[in-house]
């Protein structure tokens, strides 16, 4: 059986983002989402698990203003939050 | 010049007829890392006993007139579970500066484990004079990470940038880099 990929002692070799990179945001237009975010983290010990609401926020900023390809949220790892969002909905029919 | 449009890595398909490449469990090639594809992120589950906090370091090629600085020193983050984290650039000259980064981790072992979704790094930056922009990294540690026993006493990891000059004619050791 062959073993798993061996990695050995190879040196760190950097990779490219998934999705490329962030455009600049030159005017600033999620620059409030991105305080609420920091706020949250510095609340919070800097524990991201608490401010994940706060990231979903800042990223969906950009997602509206054409500073990053829109994706559904499940895709960046936010579907635990979009589940309480719905149910949250559900509860106020 | 934007890159949103950069492909995502190809998620598993069944190798069908007339395909002469399946990409399967086994067939991702030494170089490549365990899949990281959105298909991953979607379904990954947070590890949430494996606190791992992330330190962010900064710098700038001497050549490169900007402040630029992580906007946290640190976050703690569970494999499995995307997390962002900013760092802040400003152009202090009064010229229209383009800058280009690399990244590094540390310990090398864990870098495999370290996946980008998004970030800043790798492409032209431009930065008119006096201009202060957020910088976004969009992350998460594999889920593999807590398997590996090579990690087991990790709970550091450190990431670092490093912007340089993108002149003309100069080529700078970085991967795809034109």
């Amino acid at each position: 059986m062959s073993t798993a990929m061996n990695f050995g002692s190879k040196s760190f070799t950097p990779r490219p983002p998934d999705k490329g990179a962030f455009p600049l945001d030159h005017l600033g237009e999620c620059k409030g989402f991105k305080e609420k975010f920091m706020k949250c983290l510095r609340e919070n010990s800097f524990e991201n698990a608490l401010c994940r609401q706060e990231s979903k926020e800042y990223l969906e900023c950009r997602m509206e203003r054409q500073l990053m390809a829109k994706e559904p949220l499940e895709k960046l790892g936010f579907k635990d939050l979009i589940d309480e969002k719905s149910e949250a909905k559900l509860k106020t029919l | 010049m934007q890159c949103r449009d950069r492909q995502p890595a190809p998620t598993l398909e069944p190798a069908g007829p007339g395909r002469g490449e399946g990409i399967g469990a086994t067939g991702l090639g030494g170089s490549a890392v365990a899949g990281h594809d959105s298909d991953q992120i979607e379904t990954m589950e947070p590890v949430k006993d494996r606190i791992i906090k992330v330190t962010f370091n900064a710098d700038v090629h001497a050549s490169l007139h900007w402040n630029f600085r992580p906007q946290q020193t640190e976050i703690y983050v569970v494999p499995g579970e995307t997390a962002l984290a900013f760092y802040k650039a400003k152009n202090s000259t009064d010229k229209p500066v383009i800058g280009i980064s690399t990244y590094n981790v540390v310990p090398f072992e864990a870098g495999q484990y370290f996946n980008k979704i998004q970030c800043f790094c790798f492409e032209e930056q431009r930065l008119n004079p006096q201009e202060e922009v957020d910088m976004p990294v969009f992350f998460f540690i594999d889920p593999e990470f807590a398997e590996d026993p090579r990690m087991a006493n990790v709970d550091l990891i450190t990431l670092s940038y490093t912007f340089f000059e993108a002149k003309e004619g100069h080529i700078l050791p970085l991967p795809g880099y034109q």
